[in-house]
């Protein structure tokens, strides 16, 4: 790059989880433009999809309203959401950056009443329950959505529900023509704040979670829990409704296996204490037996993990389950070696809830070429220009994935600040 | 792999884990064993092994040599493979019980020579070396007078009635013994291979 390349000083952050926000509004108030580009059509990432996180058992919106204060205060942040990076080119201090932005055919003078989605009689797939339900295909990603805004689902664009749908907004808000659009910004460094997106559950095949409606994975478990989830906050079976009496944990499903991800994913041993904790709050009666290899509980979190073993009713096993089978009356059975007894085991259960690991959600198709550098594993390698935050840059929980953010702000800032 | 572990004598060898990650098939990856059970989990005749894969591995980290050799799990293992392909340090488990009763053999134990499996597998390697090919009846006579003329009699007996539904149903042939095509060529290439082992660890 030669001396004469203009530099711009604007930080552009890819995703906008608790990562991706916390990255702009740090070089925000520290004085740079930032332009926040989101995937989906919401902020939050997968914070806002959880029931309740740890340490301190806190409901998401704790972390995520006061950072949309913050967004909504600063002058300087430009979001887009449904946006990803299309093609980047030149280099640290100088970027040109084409950004994609999908119709999401509600204008911004929406004030969030839901007409339209009463209006609307088509449903679609609800991805914020990763599927378990359907939305009307005019809906709110959910109740913390920012921007606090609807979307109508390209489907209906061009039918008469459509135009139904349209006719039903009192502002006149809905825009069914809106195409995809894209755009040319000039940034001088890149956050990547990709964040991850669960392990598929369906390449565990002894554990059958594609074939038994009864085995779940830990991101389901966290929005059956929810008030706003599929079931209202009810744990109960996907097959029949009931309430699970019996419920297992298996740990490290998909983790810390060569045929899998290699690595440990940090943060499951942790979200499934969680887990027994919501079955053992709503359930008196329920037991939960958790299978682990070890229980990693990093940092200040073990008391929590002693907190579970003081309750009679939470058993550890350790064992890695070989597979789960049907049992007779078609519950699932988990089958295994425990390794402390050497006892072979075939135990029944009303549910099972597989501790999936997180995987980076830039698929090998959409890294980019320049501007970030990547390990063996997909996640940010961060080095130079390459600068990552949060879990894009390996497995970590909402604190680390604050702190990794703010300091990859400090990164970002550096560069623009060079030369 | 070395013919013998370093002292064959000694019951307990605080070397013999080194050993085996170094000689025994597959026994460089047994150095990652996690000690997760989903080997012995998932063998499908796990109940009846006396210690089952996972185990069998911490005893040989514990030195616990004569144990392990005369344990009956490394011959019982059926090769199904369960463990292998799910198996998350990808150890391969099968090689190494295989290997492990070789070592069995050589050093001599009662157990590698005198369990059913030891006898059958010692049965199924005469007819395959002769013949190239395994023979039924060949095989199973040979296992049964294993035990002794009286004893193989009995065993011969008692599953008449099932030898004689495999001969109806064709599963089971009179007459000359299968072979392979060539048995003088294949017992040259079952000759160089044992030279070529000799020489490569003595
Ligand atoms: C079952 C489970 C329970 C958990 N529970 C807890 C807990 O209780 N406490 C805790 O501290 N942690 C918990 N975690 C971890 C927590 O979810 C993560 O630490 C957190 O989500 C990390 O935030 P992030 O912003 O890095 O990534 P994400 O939340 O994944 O956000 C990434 C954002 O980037 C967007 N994006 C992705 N790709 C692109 C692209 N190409 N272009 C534009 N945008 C893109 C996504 O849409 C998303 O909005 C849990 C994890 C699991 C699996
Ligand atoms: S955090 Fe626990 S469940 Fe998750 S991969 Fe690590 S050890 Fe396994
Ligand atoms: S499955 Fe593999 S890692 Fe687990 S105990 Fe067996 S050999 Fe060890």
């Amino acid at each position: 790059m030669s001396d004469t390349t203009p530099r711009s000083r604007t930080i552009l952050v890819v995703g906008g989880g608790i990562a991706g926000v916390t990255a702009a509004v740090e070089a925000a108030e520290a004085g740079h433009d930032v332009v926040l580009v989101e995937k989906t059509a919401t902020l939050g990432g997968r914070v806002a999809q959880m029931n309740r996180y740890f340490p301190k058992l806190c409901h998401p919106t704790c972390g995520l309203e006061i950072n949309y204060q913050r967004i909504k205060k600063s002058k300087r942040i430009s979001l887009f959401t449904l946006s990803s990076v299309a093609t980047i080119k030149g280099g640290p201090g100088a970027y040109t950056v084409t950004v994609k932005t999908q119709p999401r055919h509600v204008k911004p003078n929406c004030t969030a009443c839901g007409d339209c989605a009463t209006a609307a009689e088509t449903e679609v797939a609800n991805p914020f329950n990763y599927g378990m339900d359907k939305v009307k295909a005019a809906y709110l990603p959910h109740t913390m959505a920012f921007p606090m805004r609807y979307v109508v689902d390209p489907i209906v664009a061009g039918t008469a529900e459509g135009e139904k749908i349209k006719a039903a907004c009192k502002v006149g808000a809905i825009d069914l023509d809106e195409a995809e659009s894209s755009f040319e910004i000039e940034v001088g460094a890149i956050v990547w704040a990709t964040g991850w997106r669960p392990y598929p559950a369906d390449r565990l095949t002894a554990y059958r979670w594609a074939e038994m409606p009864d085995v779940i994975t830990n991101v389901e478990m966290e929005r059956l829990a929810s008030v706003d989830g599929p079931t209202k906050g009810r744990i109960v079976r996907p097959s029949d409704g009931a309430e699970p009496k019996r419920v297992a944990l298996i740990q490290c499903a998909g983790s810390r296996d060569l045929n899998h991800l290699a690595y440990c994913s940090r943060i499951c041993c942790l979200a499934s204490m969680k887990h027994a904790a919501y079955v053992r709050e709503q359930y008196k009666d329920a037991t939960v037996d958790v299978y682990y290899i070890d229980i990693r509980a990093h940092d200040k979190l073990e008391s929590f993990v002693q907190r579970l073993k003081r309750d009679p009713q939470v058993r550890f096993v350790k064992s890695k389950p070989a597979r789960i089978e049907p049992g007779p009356d078609g519950n699932p059975m988990v089958c295994g070696e425990n390794t402390l007894t050497r006892e072979v085991y075939a135990e029944p259960y009303d549910l099972v809830v597989l501790a999936t690991g997180m995987q980076p959600s830039l698929a090998e198709d959409d890294r980019p070429a320049i501007a970030a550098d990547f390990d063996d594993y997909g996640f940010v390698f961060p080095e130079g220009e390459s600068i990552g935050a949060g879990v894009s840059t390996g497995a970590l929980d909402v604190s680390m994935s604050v702190q990794s953010a703010t300091a990859a702000a400090l990164k970002a800032i550096r560069v623009v600040s060079a030369g | 792999m070395n013919a013998m572990s370093p002292t064959p004598s000694k019951k307990y060898d605080l070397d013999f884990a080194r050993w085996v990650y170094d000689n025994v098939d597959g026994g460089d990856r047994m150095a990652l064993c996690m000690q997760c059970g989903t080997c012995s989990g998932s063998c499908p005749i796990g109940t009846q092994m006396d210690h089952g894969p996972r185990k069998l591995f911490m005893m040989i980290r514990a030195g616990m040599k004569e144990a392990v050799l005369t344990s009956n799990t490394i011959w019982n293992c059926v090769s199904c493979y369960n463990c292998v392909v799910r198996c998350p340090r990808q150890v391969p488990v099968t090689y190494i019980l295989h290997d492990l009763a070789t070592v069995a053999v050589r050093e001599g134990y009662a157990q590698a020579t005198e369990s059913d499996n030891a006898r059958f597998g010692k049965a199924f390697w005469w007819s395959a070396a002769k013949y190239g090919r395994t023979d039924e009846r060949l095989v199973t006579a040979k296992y049964y007078f294993s035990f002794g003329f009286g004893e193989g009699y009995k065993k011969g007996m008692a599953n008449l009635p099932i030898a004689l539904g495999m001969i109806k149903t064709k599963r089971m042939h009179l007459g000359m013994p299968h072979k392979c095509k060539n048995t003088g060529e294949l017992s040259k290439l079952l000759k160089k291979a044992a030279e070529m082992e000799a020489k490569k660890h003595g």
